[in-house]
């Protein structure tokens, strides 16, 4: 078969540009299954953003032992087929690492790839405790935090900090990532002293949750915190109606209700609070996390839009760190290295892994709360045990 | 006990006039062109998505939706009206005469470009509208805290089946309507201008997505591109449940599945509640069984012998 001169002149130009330059034989090859079109690109574009962030700083500054990083981009287009393919052309492409979409269910695919292909994957944000070694396999890793921590981290704060001992779940059933949060928040809530006294689920999609609402209203006793386990679009139109119905009690939901994009839905949203990795509004007690957020704005001319953009940054981090420890990119090597990282200080808090779990099961959390719309950071908490392997896998 | 019956009374109400204004325009359309238009559901989505400022930037900029209402009102039924003569010029018109079930499809394929032109314009993040929030306060209405939204949506329904229902019974372009919805071919032959016809029945079918996608994001107050879709299906079943084809009917169904609907959400116990969609799909089923020609039957559903 013979192709048009122009299509190898366009075939050899993209996979240049791919590259961003040549690729020798001492790089650190990163290949990205992220989707840069369609429903999932914004959700993975800010953690490979952060992540190659990162990879320029550590080149600024020589490399791993002299190794700089080099990647490129093989397109999932938000499409689970093409998941896999495109996690198969990065490891054909000789990546030591492949990073892949923030969702597990969008990730998976081409994590599996790079399992089956002998390579490290690392979800961008992933926080179904399967996106690792019961999921997918021994390689692969997330940079995020499990969805239960987050659900058990507000209720313990909401009960030992806040005194809200009466509970009230309210939980979106479209998604796992929201059972998770809700289970967590299950697990947690009893055990510290506080009572579930009333609990509901609606769907993301629904028309509207009047219904809802009139039984939270009906309630003997108004409950002191609800625990809203859900996302957006659903979750900023659950909220809105919720306030709409004069209904004012504090609501503590997941990260993934992080983000002021969705807050002008809410006039002058308050008494909200989410757990999250770090501010990204610029008044993060901690100036690293500032600096970072500063940076992000002004590499990309865009603020982060969600603090799912930290964990891309962290796993370049852990990468980075095992990869040194290792000597090399040897996967068996890098992944020993990786699973005897404990407590190791990213920028955004510290991460464990173990030949267990390659998810955190346990993590320090800033939390936001919302008053008048404007989010400020409240204080960090970090659970006082671990969650348990039962409720991280909702057995 | 009985404030909070009558409060999920007006849930069901309220949640049913939404329906009924989607399942309207859907009828409207079955009505004349036989085909179940899927991309109605779409229509509401481009409505929403006319009040702010094309761009696919995180934070959402308000534009047609920062007027005053009355304009608000005019400039987005115009855009969902322009989309609606669009997609008859582009897909319906040049379909015409081919089976109804190619129909259908296009106006899934339909369907399936607006959503895509929406996922490409604005991206795929959720956008934040604050609109009218003035009406998401409260008032107490003989004991029960009502939202004027909740008033405003029955109203617009009412107002609306109201003005259809003139307009098909004492206009020209209504008498010819309900012809070409009785029999089209006929209609045509006694010298109706299908084309016309046509286009009436979607631009008004525009109009009444345009006012279900105001009081939806009202409601919602977040725009996502898919965000039409599952009104578009709870109406279409109320169409089916109603009878397809009287439009009456559709808005009966409208109101029978969301008491359902709000019924279930009320009465089942907490493990059964994640399935309320199961229980509601199992209840449509008996109906139709019960009525298989929907509770209204059409005069036009039945081959005449």
């Amino acid at each position: 078969m013979v192709l048009p001169k122009r299509v190898v002149a366009g075939l050899a130009a993209t996979i240049a540009c791919a590259f961003g330059g040549p690729v020798s034989a001492e790089d650190i090859v990163v290949g990205f299954a992220t989707a840069q079109s369609g429903i999932e690109q914004p959700y993975d574009q800010g953690g490979q953003r952060a992540a190659i962030m990162e990879m320029e700083m550590i080149n600024a500054a020589g490399g791993i032992d002299g190794r700089k990083f080099r990647w490129f981009i093989a397109d999932t287009k938000s499409d689970r087929v093409q998941g896999a393919k495109a996690g198969l052309e990065a490891a054909r492409q000789g990546a030591d690492l492949v990073v892949v979409s923030c969702d597990y269910d969008n990730g998976a695919p081409a994590a599996l790839s790079a399992q089956n292909a002998g390579k490290i994957s690392f979800f961008v944000c992933a926080e179904d405790a399967k996106a690792g070694i019961q999921g997918v396999g021994p390689y692969s890793f997330t940079a995020s935090i499990a969805a239960p921590v987050q659900g058990a981290t507000m209720a313990e704060w909401a009960i030992k900090k806040m005194g809200w001992r009466n509970g009230y779940v309210l939980l979106d059933n479209t998604a796992e990532y929201n059972k998770s949060v809700c289970a967590g928040f299950d697990w947690a809530f009893p055990k510290f002293g506080g009572t579930i006294s009333g609990r509901d689920t609606f769907r993301n999609d629904d028309a509207s949750i009047a219904a809802q609402i009139t039984r939270l209203r009906n309630m003997s006793s108004p409950p002191d915190v609800i625990m809203l386990c859900t996302y957006t679009p659903g979750g900023a139109s659950a909220i809105r109606q919720i306030r709409a119905a004069g209904i004012d009690v504090p609501i503590v939901n997941g990260m993934a209700m992080d983000g002021t994009y969705w807050t002008d839905a809410v006039p002058n949203l308050s008494n909200f609070y989410v757990p999250v990795q770090g501010s990204i509004y610029g008044n993060d007690p901690d100036p690293k996390v500032n600096e970072f957020t500063e940076s992000y704005s002004k590499r990309w001319e865009q603020a982060p839009p969600s603090s799912y953009v930290f964990p891309g940054w962290v796993l370049i981090e852990c990468y980075a760190e095992a990869a040194k420890r290792a000597g090399s990119t040897d996967v068996a090597k890098v992944v020993a290295e990786l699973e005897k990282l404990h407590d190791f200080p990213t920028r955004f808090g510290p991460r464990t892994f173990t030949s267990n779990l390659h998810i955190q099961d346990s993590a320090r959390y800033e939390i936001i709360g919302f008053t008048a719309g404007k989010p400020n950071p409240v204080e960090y908490w970090k659970i006082s045990e671990p969650v348990p392997m039962d409720v991280l896998f909702r057995r | 006990m009985m404030p909070a019956m009558l409060q999920y009374v007006i849930d069901a109400l309220s949640l049913g006039s939404l329906y009924a204004l989607t399942a309207l325009g859907i009828g409207l359309l079955f009505g004349v062109l036989r085909v179940i238009n899927f991309a109605h559901g779409d229509f509401i989505s481009v409505g929403a998505y006319a009040l702010i400022v094309p761009s696919a930037n995180a934070l959402a900029v308000l534009y047609v939706g920062a007027l005053p209402w009355p304009l608000v009102l005019l400039l987005t039924a115009m855009s969902v009206i322009m989309v609606a003569i669009l997609s008859e010029l582009m897909v319906f018109r040049p379909l015409r005469g081919t089976t109804p079930a190619t129909l259908m499809i296009g106006s899934f394929a339909l369907s399936f470009i607006i959503q895509h032109l929406l996922l490409m314009i604005y991206g795929s993040r959720p956008k934040a509208v604050n609109l009218w929030p003035e009406l998401t306060t409260q008032v107490n209405l003989l004991g029960l805290r009502v939202q004027k939204l909740q008033l405003a949506t029955v109203g617009a329904t009412a107002m609306l089946l109201g003005a259809l229902t003139l307009l098909l019974r004492t206009t020209r372009t209504g008498v010819e309507l309900r012809a070409a919805a009785e029999d089209y071919q006929m209609a045509r032959m006694l010298g109706i201008r299908a084309n016309t016809v046509i286009a009436g029945a979607l631009a008004l079918s525009g109009l009444l997505a345009a006012t279900a996608s105001l009081l939806y994001t009202a409601q919602s107050g977040i725009l996502s591109y898919q965000m039409g879709v599952p009104l578009m299906m709870f109406a279409f079943i109320s169409t089916v449940v109603g009878g397809l084809g009287n439009l009456l009917g559709a808005v009966v169904g409208a109101f029978v599945v969301a008491a359902i609907e709000v019924i279930l959400q009320a009465t089942l116990s907490d493990q059964l509640r994640p399935f309320r969609e199961a229980f509601v799909f199992v209840l449509v089923i008996a109906i139709l069984l019960w009525r298989p020609y929907g509770i209204l039957e059409a005069h036009s559903s039945r081959e005449r012998v």
